[in-house]
């Protein structure tokens, strides 16, 4: 399970996460949700290492990572989406996903053997990619592709590195309702001991998939509760939502 | 429709044969001009795997060969070691002497990386002008050739040497494409493509930088040892900048990224250097010209140039398969 204390990020005097605290345990659909600029990408930053922490800790299976480098805290589990796409575009879709599966196999390292040779890593790159539904375009490159597939590779590397706690930033983003729709059905479909926490515009998908919600506002945690609480809740309505949901 | 990796494998068939085809015409000059395109193809592909390959724009591997040649001259000429063991001992102390570069020059990037791999370079420079004990800036005399009798070859005979230079860069043309196919060539493209996804992903680039920086320093420092044989003699000038950027133009002209586009880039330079200066004083200035219409054209050298013939003709061939998405 991940677990943030009290955590803090200022630029300066600005200061983009205020004292946030989640509590993610395994197998939980957490989202994040707030108006742009609250802090949320930020929040996802300081998560995967990207950014460091003026205060606060970062605890993943009793483990404190705070001070670890982000590709240390991807080996121990934690794996993340981007909100824009972050592929390897001269590349075609099986050598992206490959890339992510020499990391789950932990074959890294290895420079004596052909990756062509290795099975462990094909089987992987397909199953993920049958699991992400981007299976019919594996020799294609990355680069000619459409952007909502691109999307579903983006999620698909980085579910592939088997994680424990998956942050998915935006995965919908730019998508058509058709292709959330599959994305939605994707996260709903992932194995019960992974975690995900994700960030997200949509509401009807945020509603639909998420077991909890943390809605941020100017990088500070409002509320922290179920749907249920999160859609009745006034602040949240007055401050976000806009009255506009029901 | 032949495949991009088919055209390669083709590419790299007619450069070798061609190699080979000119050895078996050619007289002593001829001899003279192969062992130095050998030279420096294989500093060039050396300079492609971390350049080409990670991603890693090194303008310092001039001093790598050089420091490579001065160690295999301070073992067989200074110490007495005989000169296989000497070659051996040199490459391991240029690797060792890459691996100490790497982990202070893979922590910046872009144009710092490029200019601090310029300044450690120049160090290296000035150290073996002004040190006395290797020459200083008269350079280092009577350097030995490998002892290949026992197995009936005579590296003395221009000939031989030159025909063993074109087997040595096969031999790391192999080497490098083998790496280059295993999951951690792999991953060196991958950094080079993407870093950031690369570290998200949960790969330690930093380390992924240094061992394919240090790897580069054995092969350039082989380049090194085997200049030293060729010409029995070496002069710190090997270590200066301009090598580094020489066998850079060599790679671009080549293809970066291709491996075998650095050997046509070094054969090319050499075979310029050496017959249009007879020609004419303003070869460099043609060389800049024709680099200037490989860069202006984006499509990554010779070898970049004939993959994109490639495509036009295999789009000429199937005009109807324009829409299959």
């Amino acid at each position: 399970m991940l677990s943030v204390e009290a955590l803090e990020k200022s630029f300066g005097a600005l200061q983009v996460t205020n004292q946030v605290s989640l509590q993610v345990p395994t197998g939980i659909r957490h989202a994040i949700i707030g108006p742009n600029g609250a802090g949320k990408t930020t929040l996802f930053n300081l998560l995967t290492g990207e950014l460091r922490p003026t205060a606060g800790r970062i605890v993943l299976d009793d483990l404190d990572i705070t001070h670890l480098t982000p590709d240390r805290r991807a080996r121990l589990g934690l794996s993340r989406s981007f909100q824009r796409n972050n592929l390897f575009t001269g590349l075609t879709v099986r050598q992206n996903l490959a890339m992510a599966a020499i990391v789950h196999e932990r074959r890294g390292r290895c420079f004596w053997r052909p990756l062509a040779g290795l099975s462990t890593i094909a089987e992987r790159t397909e199953e993920i990619a049958d699991i992400v539904g981007i299976a019919d375009v594996l020799e294609r490159p990355v680069r000619e592709l459409s952007y909502g597939i691109q999307r579903q590779i983006e999620v698909g590397l980085a579910l592939a590195t088997a994680p424990k706690v998956l942050l998915l930033d935006e995965p919908t983003s730019g998508m058509s309702p058709e292709e959330s729709g599959r994305i939605m059905h994707l996260i709903t479909e992932l194995p019960r001991e992974l975690a995900v926490v994700i960030i997200e515009h949509d509401m009807h998908l945020v509603f639909e998939v998420a077991d909890r919600i943390t809605v941020l506002n100017y990088g500070k945690v409002l509320l922290d509760g179920t749907p249920e609480e999160v859609r009745s809740s006034d602040v949240v309505q007055e401050t976000y939502l806009g009255g506009g949901l029901d | 429709m032949m495949t991009s990796e088919r055209l390669r494998q083709l590419i790299t068939f007619v450069t070798f044969a061609a190699l080979v085809g000119y050895w078996s015409t050619t007289g002593y000059f001829g001899y003279e001009l192969i062992a130095e395109i050998a030279v420096f193809a294989i500093l060039a592909m050396s300079l492609d795997l971390v350049a080409g390959y990670t991603g890693l724009v090194s303008l310092g591997h001039g001093a790598l060969f050089g420091f490579g040649a001065y160690m295999f001259g301070l073992f067989t000429v200074k110490l007495g070691i005989a000169p296989a063991t000497g070659m051996a001992a040199a490459i391991v102390a240029t690797t060792i002497c890459a691996l100490l570069v790497a982990m202070v020059v893979v922590r910046v990037h872009g144009i710092f990386f490029i200019m601090i791999t310029l300044a450690i370079g120049e160090m290296g420079y000035e150290f073996f002008f002004k040190y006395r004990y290797l020459g200083g800036d008269d350079g280092l005399v009577g350097l030995p050739r490998l002892d290949l009798s026992g197995i009936g070859v005579n590296l003395s005979d221009p000939s031989v040497f030159a025909l063993a230079m074109i087997v040595v860069t096969l031999c790391v043309f192999l080497v490098l494409a083998y790496l280059l196919r295993t999951p951690y060539g792999r991953v060196l493209t991958g950094i080079h493509e993407n870093p950031q996804r690369m570290r998200a992903l949960g790969f330690p680039i930093r380390a992924y930088r240094i061992s394919a920086f240090a790897l580069s320093g054995a092969i350039a420092g082989l380049a090194g040892t085997l200049t030293a044989q060729h010409t029995q003699f070496i002069t710190p000038q090997l270590l200066h900048w301009t090598t580094s950027g020489e066998v850079l133009v060599m790679i671009i002209l080549g293809g970066l990224g291709s491996l075998v586009g650095p050997i046509i880039g070094a054969a090319i330079v050499t075979l310029l250097r050496h017959e249009l200066s007879s020609y004419t004083d303003y070869w460099g200035f043609w060389l800049g010209v024709f680099l200037i219409i490989v860069v202006v054209s984006r499509k990554d050298g010779i070898v970049g140039w004939l993959d994109y013939l490639r495509q036009l003709v295999a789009e000429r061939r199937r005009p109807e398969t324009a829409e299959e998405a």
